[in-house]
């Protein structure tokens, strides 16, 4: 583990974003950059296979060659293209010493994530989830081992950083072992599982909360139609109900919203604060 | 009228849920890093660290880590991040009365 006071190191902000055939993840990528670069004032590089989009915002810009696509599901069940593979690749692409990997989707309103590099660490993953409803422990599948989110990983360039990467992928190359061994019982492939498998078998095949993020992250699951700022509150307003949340990192899963004009006026506004 | 009034229901906001998320925000506010470890500043933590005799002690942290303490400047640190983060707890908690409907 490294020493904190070893000398001055980099530090920022990676993104990947790949475009589906559905959902224009440059754009929402862009859209989550500007507000990092507000809020954490950290560099952000970004991952991805389409230039084209891309705004003048970002710092580096790793360009790479076309994945395969993935499948998703969302609540309805409707099936989106993913585009998710090859997440571990960021421990070589990364520039800087200390890294915030961060899902576009994950925006960033505070600084929370910041305190974490006061302190010595490889990596820091987050285990635990809510929604404004419920808190949320999920698991693998209903004979497994609890699931960790891979939304948004930190870590430094350390030899046991680099095992936990390599891990990863090894786990994506086999992940129909994998999910065999450790009791998923969906076949398709999730960064969050490849994560949450790594981190318990580096830690000797046990959970362990030496890596976690200590508090919740929180995730909007439902269909959005509009997030508005009222003093330190945001209000976000559903189909048929609204939530009054104090100003605070969201992960956000309604990718049209996030590309809706509505966001985009959110990000100008907080972006010109 | 009957439409607004409609209208008003579907955006009536529940307090409670909104109350609980604002306490897990403040949560993750109270936390405070210190000498290589993270401490959730609580008044039990404050209170056992006022009374502890000796300048220098040990603390198990969040992570389980026990954390060499210089007791005055922990206290000082620890008193500020409390009082900031639950004044601010306050602070929003009375505004949050004030919109619980949208």
């Amino acid at each position: 583990m490294k020493n904190l006071n070893e000398s001055v190191k980099s530090r920022g902000v990676l993104l990947f974003a790949f475009n589906s055939s559905q959902v224009n993840y440059v754009e929402i990528a862009n859209r989550s950059a500007a507000i990092i670069k507000k809020v954490l004032q950290l560099p952000v590089c970004v991952v991805t296979d389409s230039q084209e989009q891309l705004s003048d915002i970002y710092d580096s810009v790793i360009t790479v060659q076309s994945q395969n696509g993935n499948v998703r599901f969302d609540r309805e069940g409707n099936t989106y293209e993913w585009r998710n593979f090859d997440r571990f690749k960021v421990y070589e692409f990364s520039p800087y010493d200390e890294t915030v990997l961060i899902d576009s989707d994950y925006i960033q309103f505070d600084k929370s994530l910041l305190k974490l590099f006061d302190q010595p660490f490889d990596y820091r993953l987050q285990y635990r989830m809510q929604t404004p409803k419920e808190y949320n422990c999920d698991e693998m599948g209903p004979i497994s081992l609890p699931m960790i989110w891979a939304t948004v990983v930190l870590f430094r360039k350390t030899e046991r950083s680099k095992i936990f990467f390599n891990l990863v992928g090894r786990i994506q190359r086999n992940f129909g072992y994998y999910r065999t061994l450790f009791g998923i019982p969906t076949g398709n492939y999730r960064n969050d599982f490849a994560f949450s498998i790594a981190n318990i078998i580096l830690n000797g095949y046990a959970i362990c909360s030496e890596q976690s993020i200590p508090w919740p992250m929180t995730t909007i699951e439902e269909n959005i139609e509009s997030i508005a700022t009222k003093g330190k509150f945001f209000i976000i307003k559903y189909k048929d109900r609204a939530d009054v949340v104090s100003r605070q990192n969201l992960h956000i899963m309604d990718k049209q919203y996030l590309l809706s004009e509505n966001f985009k006026n959110l990000v100008n506004e907080i972006i010109n604060e | 009228m009957i439409d607004q009034i409609v209208n008003q229901i579907k955006l009536a906001t529940d307090f409670q849920t909104n109350k609980r998320i604002l306490r897990e925000r403040i949560l993750t506010d109270l936390h405070m890093p210190y000498n290589n470890g993270m401490f959730k500043i609580t008044p039990e933590l404050l209170a056992f660290v006022t009374t502890w005799p000796d300048q220098v002690l040990y603390l198990e942290d969040t992570y389980q880590n026990p954390i060499q303490i210089q007791r005055q400047e922990f206290l000082m640190k620890a008193q500020a991040h409390y009082q900031q983060a639950m004044n601010e707890w306050h602070q929003q908690h009375e505004e949050l009365k004030r919109i619980r409907k949208v």
